[in-house]
Parts: structure tokens; C-alpha cells; sequence
């Protein structure tokens, strides 16, 4: 670990800690938000913490691979625009059924 | 320690603190705004990485579109500071102990390349990242943005094309959704 923290922008350690952590939060913050929102926030730093470590590990394996890890980055972060527009319209049709985007209301089919 | 050094941890701390800020912001919109900071904290990072049309695209994309969209679907919460919608205790105890387990997992995971060690022992089982360095094969020149859209037209042409139809499919879905007329 001491070899992470005396590491620098040209080594591979601190990228995958700041990924390793961003994907943390991103769980984390879908396991407690009760908003909709708050839990596609939480989906958007995972989705990051991915792209981020695909060009990282891109970035240092090899000179052609560098390339490749962004294009997978670009993927992530098309997919990531299409899962807000889907998830914003989902929290839209939510809101408009129940006047509120708490999840824990949305439970109709269960009573 | 050189500038770029200092520069480079300064960012990490900034973008780390931001994720822990939205992730654990009671006021949804402090929340959506230090996802936008660690957004752009991101796209820095990418920056370090050389991959700077990927920095441009994620400040365009994620900073100016999503977090747009996210600004405006929080004002759909009607507990905007959220007073009243405080998670349980129940829910706090088993994000903690998720948080806790994904980040063991990643630290005890042998990461390839992260430690030089774990280098000459894992390289040798796993001929796919046997090449990974520990440091990054100096400065590339294969990375400007015309060799990304000649790569993207030629060897990834089809997954490009599948994200091209995914994106229309996406727009016409979200206008379907909100709709006047639900079925």
C-alpha cells in the first residue's frame, strides 16, 4: 500500500484506488438514497469508476491499447447519457403516478 | 515532489471528497452539484492520462448533459433537503457494510501492475496482461482524436453503429414514457 501513496500521475495504483473508491461511493449511495435521484447518482459514479479504469488500464498496458481503453471509455460514457435519459423519464412517469420520487412509495403492485 | 505531482494528489482528494459528498449529501442538491465536481475532477484525471479528447467529450457529455438532467430530476423530490426521508438505520448499516466490503475486495484484489511484486508473480499465469508495465510506456502520439475516429470506423465499427441505433431507440423511448397518455 506505501508504494501507492508514494506513487504519481504516471503509475497505475492511484487510478484503480480512485476507481475502487468512486465505485464504493456509487454503492453506497444506492444502498441508502430512498430519492430516485439520489440512486442514479449513485449509478452515474459507478459508470465512471468503470470508464476511468478502462483507460487507465488502456493507458498502461500498451501503445496500441491506450487507444482502445478511451473508445471503451467513449462507449461508457454514450451509455451512460442513455441510461439518464431513460431513468430521468422513468422518475417523470413516477412522479407524475405518485407526486413524489421517494422509492419506498412506489410499491403498488405489492398492495 | 515536481508541480504536476502535487497537482496531480490535490485532484485525487478533490475528486474522491466530491464522490463522498454525493454519496452521502443529505441536500439532494449539494449532492447532484459535487457529482458535477467529481465529474470534471474525472475528466482531469484523464487529462493526466493523455487521453484528452475522452476529458473534452466527458466536460461536454457529463458536466453539461447529465448533470443537467439530474439538476432538473431533483426537482421532482418533494423532501428536497431531506428532513424527512432520512435512510434507516436498517439501510445505513448494510451500505456501510457494502462500502466496506467492495473496498476490502478492491484493496486486497492483486491488482496487475499496481505493485511490482505481484508483477513478476501474477504476469506469468495471466498472458493478458502480461504486458501491463508499472509505469506507462512513455508518450504516445496514437492517441490523438484522428487515430480514435479511424480506429472507430474500422475495428469498431459495429459496436459504434449498435450505440448509434441504442441512442435512437433511447430517444424515442423516453418521449414515449412521458407522454401525456400512459397506457
Amino acid at each position: 500500500m506505501n508504494d501507492i501513496l508514494l506513487a504519481g500521475p504516471e503509475h497505475l495504483g492511484p487510478y484503480l484506488a480512485v476507481g475502487a473508491l468512486l465505485f464504493a461511493f456509487g454503492i453506497l449511495a444506492c444502498v441508502t438514497r430512498r430519492n430516485a435521484v439520489g440512486y442514479l447518482i449513485g449509478i452515474e459514479l459507478m459508470l465512471n469508476a468503470g470508464a476511468l479504469n478502462a483507460v487507465a488500464y488502456g493507458r498502461f498496458r500498451s501503445l496500441e491499447a491506450a487507444a482502445e481503453g478511451q473508445i471503451l471509455g467513449l462507449f461508457v460514457i454514450a451509455l451512460a447519457a442513455a441510461e439518464a435519459a431513460i431513468a430521468l423519464a422513468l422518475v417523470y412517469a413516477v412522479f407524475r403516478n405518485f407526486r413524489d420520487v421517494d422509492l419506498d412509495l412506489v410499491r403498488t403492485l405489492r398492495s | 515532489m515536481s508541480p504536476s505531482i502535487v497537482l496531480f494528489w490535490a485532484l485525487v482528494a478533490v475528486v474522491v471528497a466530491a464522490a463522498a459528498g454525493a454519496a452521502l449529501a443529505r441536500n439532494l442538491v449539494y449532492s447532484a452539484l459535487s457529482l458535477g465536481v467529481c465529474l470534471a475532477g474525472v475528466a482531469g484525471l484523464y487529462l493526466f492520462l493523455q487521453a484528452e479528447y475522452l476529458a473534452v467529450i466527458q466536460m461536454s457529455v457529463y458536466v453539461g448533459g447529465i448533470l443537467i438532467l439530474v439538476l432538473f430530476g431533483v426537482m421532482f423530490s418533494r423532501d428536497l433537503l431531506g428532513n424527512q426521508t432520512r435512510p434507516s438505520l436498517p439501510a445505513r448499516l448494510l451500505g456501510g457494510i457494502t462500502f466496506l466490503v467492495v473496498l476490502v475486495a478492491a484493496a486486497r484484489t492483486a491488482w496487475v501492475a499496481a505493485h511490482r511484486g505481484m508483477l513478476q508473480t501474477v504476469a506469468g499465469s495471466l498472458s493478458v496482461v502480461r504486458s501491463a508495465p508499472e509505469e506507462w510506456p512513455g508518450t504516445i502520439a496514437s492517441n490523438a482524436p484522428i487515430h480514435l475516429g479511424s480506429l472507430l470506423m474500422d475495428q469498431w465499427l459495429a459496436p459504434f453503429l449498435v450505440i448509434a441505433i441504442l441512442l435512437t431507440v433511447v430517444l424515442v423511448a423516453a418521449l414515449g414514457l412521458v407522454r401525456k397518455e400512459l397506457p
